[in-house]
């Protein structure tokens, strides 16, 4: 920027700030962070914070995506990574902000229970001296003497639950809704108690997910799942030693043509359970929206899928891989890919890749496409590789090929060898490699198996933190204070026995639409009273 | 009988009584304007009380001393209040007609009519509409009308064009008793939000125009004083945030019982949570210190946006698309 010309040439002098120690500085920087203001800039800064994680895509819930993004994003995506945007609820800000509110919002709890413990044992105050000035007020007059006249106002507040207190002869004061704050610190403290659960679930917990074919039977160790997550404090030797056999998969879906084409209507998975090795089994169905506990993990069914049966023999015969195969749904109608890896293959290992059509379109004029998600017209289209299955040894997924080190198994004229086979058939391979066929088609279930010991601590504090909600929402603090006084006479009338005047006064902390009505009923309460002889 | 059909006429049938609430209403509001002299008189009685007593007790609230600020809500003229009444009769029965769709659409499917996003706007218009009918009469809200019959005709007209989806079965995920808990609570909860941002939104004007008198008064001038609107729009807002409070509790449960967990930051759950955390932002401005009701007012007007975002972007637009993809689009 240019320099001001026009800018005075002495500079406006600084604000003064009261000079602070280091100590006075905390404490300051300490009231700052701990005020409410402050607990509500960090709120709405939260809440801005969330909404990145809703627009770019999040590695926790599908880094696939996340790569697909990077891809066509080549430019800004290394900064927006940088920056935290694929791992925003992760990312050093976000928990910046909620770690800061969290401290803002202990720092808040204590002095504010220590208040209220105060308050809860302390007096209604004094009865200020005008009462009309209070913003509900009214006045009765009475022939009842003034003992009696603040007798029977002490029985319509004491209905009304006030806590009441006589600091002098002729007054009353009355004080209610202190569950108003009590509420609104167990809502506060609530909060924290749901960050504890979700800090003891990240610690104790863990996830493994596991794809089981029907038929298959897998028992649960850290080893067997196909892939684990435990938290960080997790003992593997603390899993639940589970078998679980997947006997049959049924799946449904919608066939009526219109906008619903397709859709999942039903999934349910018939199991087999033991508890341990060796224990009896049982029969169990798990499907969506109905977990299965076993153990104190529970096992959800998230996912599903095809897993053809394939088995691949060399030229003598000799069979080298049998095993159903699951391939990996790529859309709605269930186009799945999928890799087979035959090492044993001489004279160099086979890899075997491409998609499984639950319906295939017939003709492929568009390449390889499936109609409808269920198994009408299976059929499985698969390129074969050959060459050196895992170069430099290194740990690879079993449904991702490698060929770096492969070359494609071409027919005779050079064209790709492709390969397509419905259930029963068989391909025989160029150049006497042997043979592929497609036995049939099963199912697969994609298992997730989970254990949160922080859930039930966060659900309790969730609703523990509705209910103080309600209560620091709906309930009002509220003073009413009575004052009686002597009038020799009634002030319309010349001359007559001494009355009571009775000025009734009410006052709210909280915007409080019932004060009125408190203020009413004692009124009419003595209104009525007076009538009487 | 075809119940989804008679669903379906029966929602026509509602926009159409709708529509007629609607010219029913600003044909009130017409009437209610307030001639000068009515008002001039009144504003000379605000007198100011005590500006503060003993003990620290807060002051007393100041009565503003601008023109038309009492509020004339008493001195409704007779023409005013019959029109009024025929509105609100008017409105009393499409509401009757659009909830007795969305039973039949219910009935017609056998599980709870909100499961698709034609459902869902339809339900929540119902809501929207049982909610003001029931609060109506008794709180002499017929000034509210028209700003709650358009916006449901609105959200009922682009539901039936945009989002009309056949009767037909769920998916897997969404059939759960807590699909009725969740989901229903969640659109009451939008019903109040709804109700709270068209009062809190008349609130605004009304303010506006107290602190700048206009040369001629309308039918804000014979609306309830901005102060009472205010805190009419609060008490609204705060029964929605305690229900969206139990909707995002109760969504979090159901997760847990579908997806195995009950948090995942899916772009529903951050919506749910980025409302839920504006509207807590609201109440508790509400409650601190020094801040101006009218900026209160401007974070639960952004609430009620991103309840929008939450409703149309999230579950249309596909940068969105998380593990909740129910819309059925
Ligand atoms: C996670 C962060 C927080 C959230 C979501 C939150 C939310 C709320 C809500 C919804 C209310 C109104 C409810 C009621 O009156 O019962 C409220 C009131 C209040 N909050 Fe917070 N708050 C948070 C943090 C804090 C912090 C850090 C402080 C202390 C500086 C604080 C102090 C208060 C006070 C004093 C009230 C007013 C109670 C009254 O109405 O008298 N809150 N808060």
């Amino acid at each position: 920027m240019s320099t001001d010309l026009r800018a005075p040439r002495t500079a406006p002098p600084e604000p003064a700030l009261p000079r602070l120690g280091p100590v006075g500085l905390l404490r300051w920087a300490w009231r700052q962070l701990t005020s409410m203001r402050t607990a509500l800039f960090l709120l709405l800064l939260l809440s801005v914070a969330a909404v990145p994680g809703s627009i770019f895509p999040q590695r926790n819930i599908d880094a696939g995506r996340v790569a697909d993004y990077m891809a066509q994003n080549p430019t800004t995506s290394p900064w927006l990574d940088r920056f935290g945007f694929f791992d925003v609820y992760s990312s050093p800000w976000f928990s910046a902000i909620y770690l800061l509110l969290f401290i803002s919002l202990i720092g808040c709890i204590v002095p504010r229970t220590k208040v209220h413990v105060a308050a809860l044992r302390s007096t209604p105050p004094r009865a200020p001296a005008r009462l009309h000035r209070l913003p509900e007020h009214a006045e009765v007059t009475t022939t009842l003497s003034p003992e009696e006249a603040l007798a029977e106002a002490r029985t319509v507040l004491k209905a009304k639950r006030f806590r009441l207190h006589a600091h002098d002869a002729t007054s009353v004061s009355g004080e209610s809704g202190y569950l108003r704050e009590t509420g609104n610190l167990v809502f506060h403290l609530a909060l924290t108690g749901i960050i504890v659960g979700m800090a003891v679930g990240h610690l104790l917990g863990w996830r493994g997910d596991v794809i089981l074919a029907e038929g298959d039977r897998f028992a649960s160790s850290a080893g067997t799942y196909n892939t684990i997550s435990p938290g960080p404090w997790v003992d593997d030797e603390s899993l639940p030693p589970f078998v679980l056999g997947l006997e049959r998969l049924d799946v449904q879906f919608n066939e009526t043509p219109g906008r619903g084409f397709g859709m999942p209507r039903e999934f349910t998975a018939y199991t087999s359970l033991q508890e341990s090795p060796g224990a009896p089994v049982t029969r169990q169905a798990v499907s969506v929206n109905h977990p299965l506990t076993v153990g104190g993990a529970d096992i959800f069914l998230l996912g599903n899928g095809y897993a053809p049966v394939i088995t691949v023999r060399d030229a003598k015969g000799t069979v080298l891989y049998r095993e159903s195969t699951p391939f990996l749904a790529q859309d709605g109608n269930y186009r799945s890919v999928g890799v087979i890896k035959v090492p044993s293959a001489q004279p160099k290992q086979l890899g075997i890749t491409g998609f499984f059509l639950p319906t295939a379109e017939p003709t492929f004029a568009n390449g390889p496409v499936s109609l409808f998600p269920d198994a009408k017209n299976p059929e499985v289209a698969l390129s074969i590789w050959e060459g050196n299955l895992f170069p430099g040894g290194a740990p690879q997924s079993v449904y991702t090929l490698n060929t770096e080190e492969m070359k494609q198994v071409t027919k005779a004229d050079g064209s790709p060898a492709l390969v397509r086979l419905k259930p029963g058939q068989t391909y025989e391979m160029p150049g006497g490699r042997g043979s592929i066929t497609l036995e049939r088609v099963k199912r697969f279930a994609g298992l997730s198996v989970r254990t949160d010991p922080g859930a039930p601590i966060s659900l309790v504090s969730a609703i523990l933190a509705t209910l103080g909600l309600i209560l620091g929402l709906v309930i009002k603090r509220r003073r009413v204070f009575v004052r009686v006084r002597r009038e020799p006479t009634a002030p319309d009338a010349g001359a007559g026995p001494p009355v009571t005047v009775v000025s009734i006064g009410g006052l709210s902390k909280d915007s409080d639409a019932g004060l009125a009505a408190i203020v009413q009923a004692v009124h009419d309460h003595l209104a009525e009273r007076k009538d009487r002889p | 009988m075809n119940l989804a059909a008679n669903a379906n006429i029966a929602l026509y049938s509602s926009m159409i009584v709708y529509t007629l609430a609607m010219l029913a209403f600003t044909w009130h509001l017409a009437a209610r304007v307030p001639t000068i002299e009515g008002v001039r008189v009144e504003d000379r009685e605000a007198v100011l009380v005590g500006s503060g007593s003993r003990d620290g007790e807060p002051a007393a609230p100041e009565t503003p001393s601008t023109p038309y600020a009492a509020g004339l809500v008493g001195e409704q003229t007779l023409k005013s209040r019959q029109r009024g009444n025929i509105a609100l009769m008017l409105t009393y029965l499409a509401t009757a007609l659009l909830v007795s769709s969305v039973l039949m659409r219910g009935l017609a499917v056998s599980r709870p009519p909100w499961g698709n996003m034609f459902e869902f706007a339809t339900a929540a218009a119902a809501a929207v509409g049982v909610a003001y009918s029931v609060l109506a009469k008794r709180n002499h809200w017929e000034w509210l009308g028209v700003f709650i019959v358009a916006p449901i005709l609105l959200v009922l007209g682009l539901s039936l064009t945009e989002l009309y989806t056949e009767a037909g079965e769920l998916m897997p995920a969404l059939k759960s008793y807590w699909l009725g808990i969740h989901v229903s609570v969640a659109f009451i909860a939008v019903a109040m939000f709804t109700i709270g941002f068209a009062i809190g939104a008349l609130y605004l004007v009304r303010r506006h125009r107290e602190e700048k008198p206009p040369a001629k008064p309308n039918f804000i001038e014979s609306l309830p004083t901005s102060a009472a609107l205010e805190r009419t729009s609060y008490t609204v807002n705060m029964v929605g945030f305690i229900l969206w409070t139990f909707t995002l509790i109760a969504g979090a449960i159901w997760a847990k019982e579908a997806w195995g967990a009950y948090w995942q930051w899916d772009p529903k759950e951050v919506w749910t949570f980025v409302i839920w955390t504006v509207y807590a932002a609201y109440m508790h401005s509400r409650a601190t210190a020094g801040v101006d009701a009218r900026k209160s007012m401007y974070i639960a007007l952004a609430g009620f946006v991103a309840v929008i975002i939450n409703f149309t972007l999230v579950n249309l637009v596909s940068t969105f698309v998380g593990m909740h993809n129910y819309s059925g689009m």
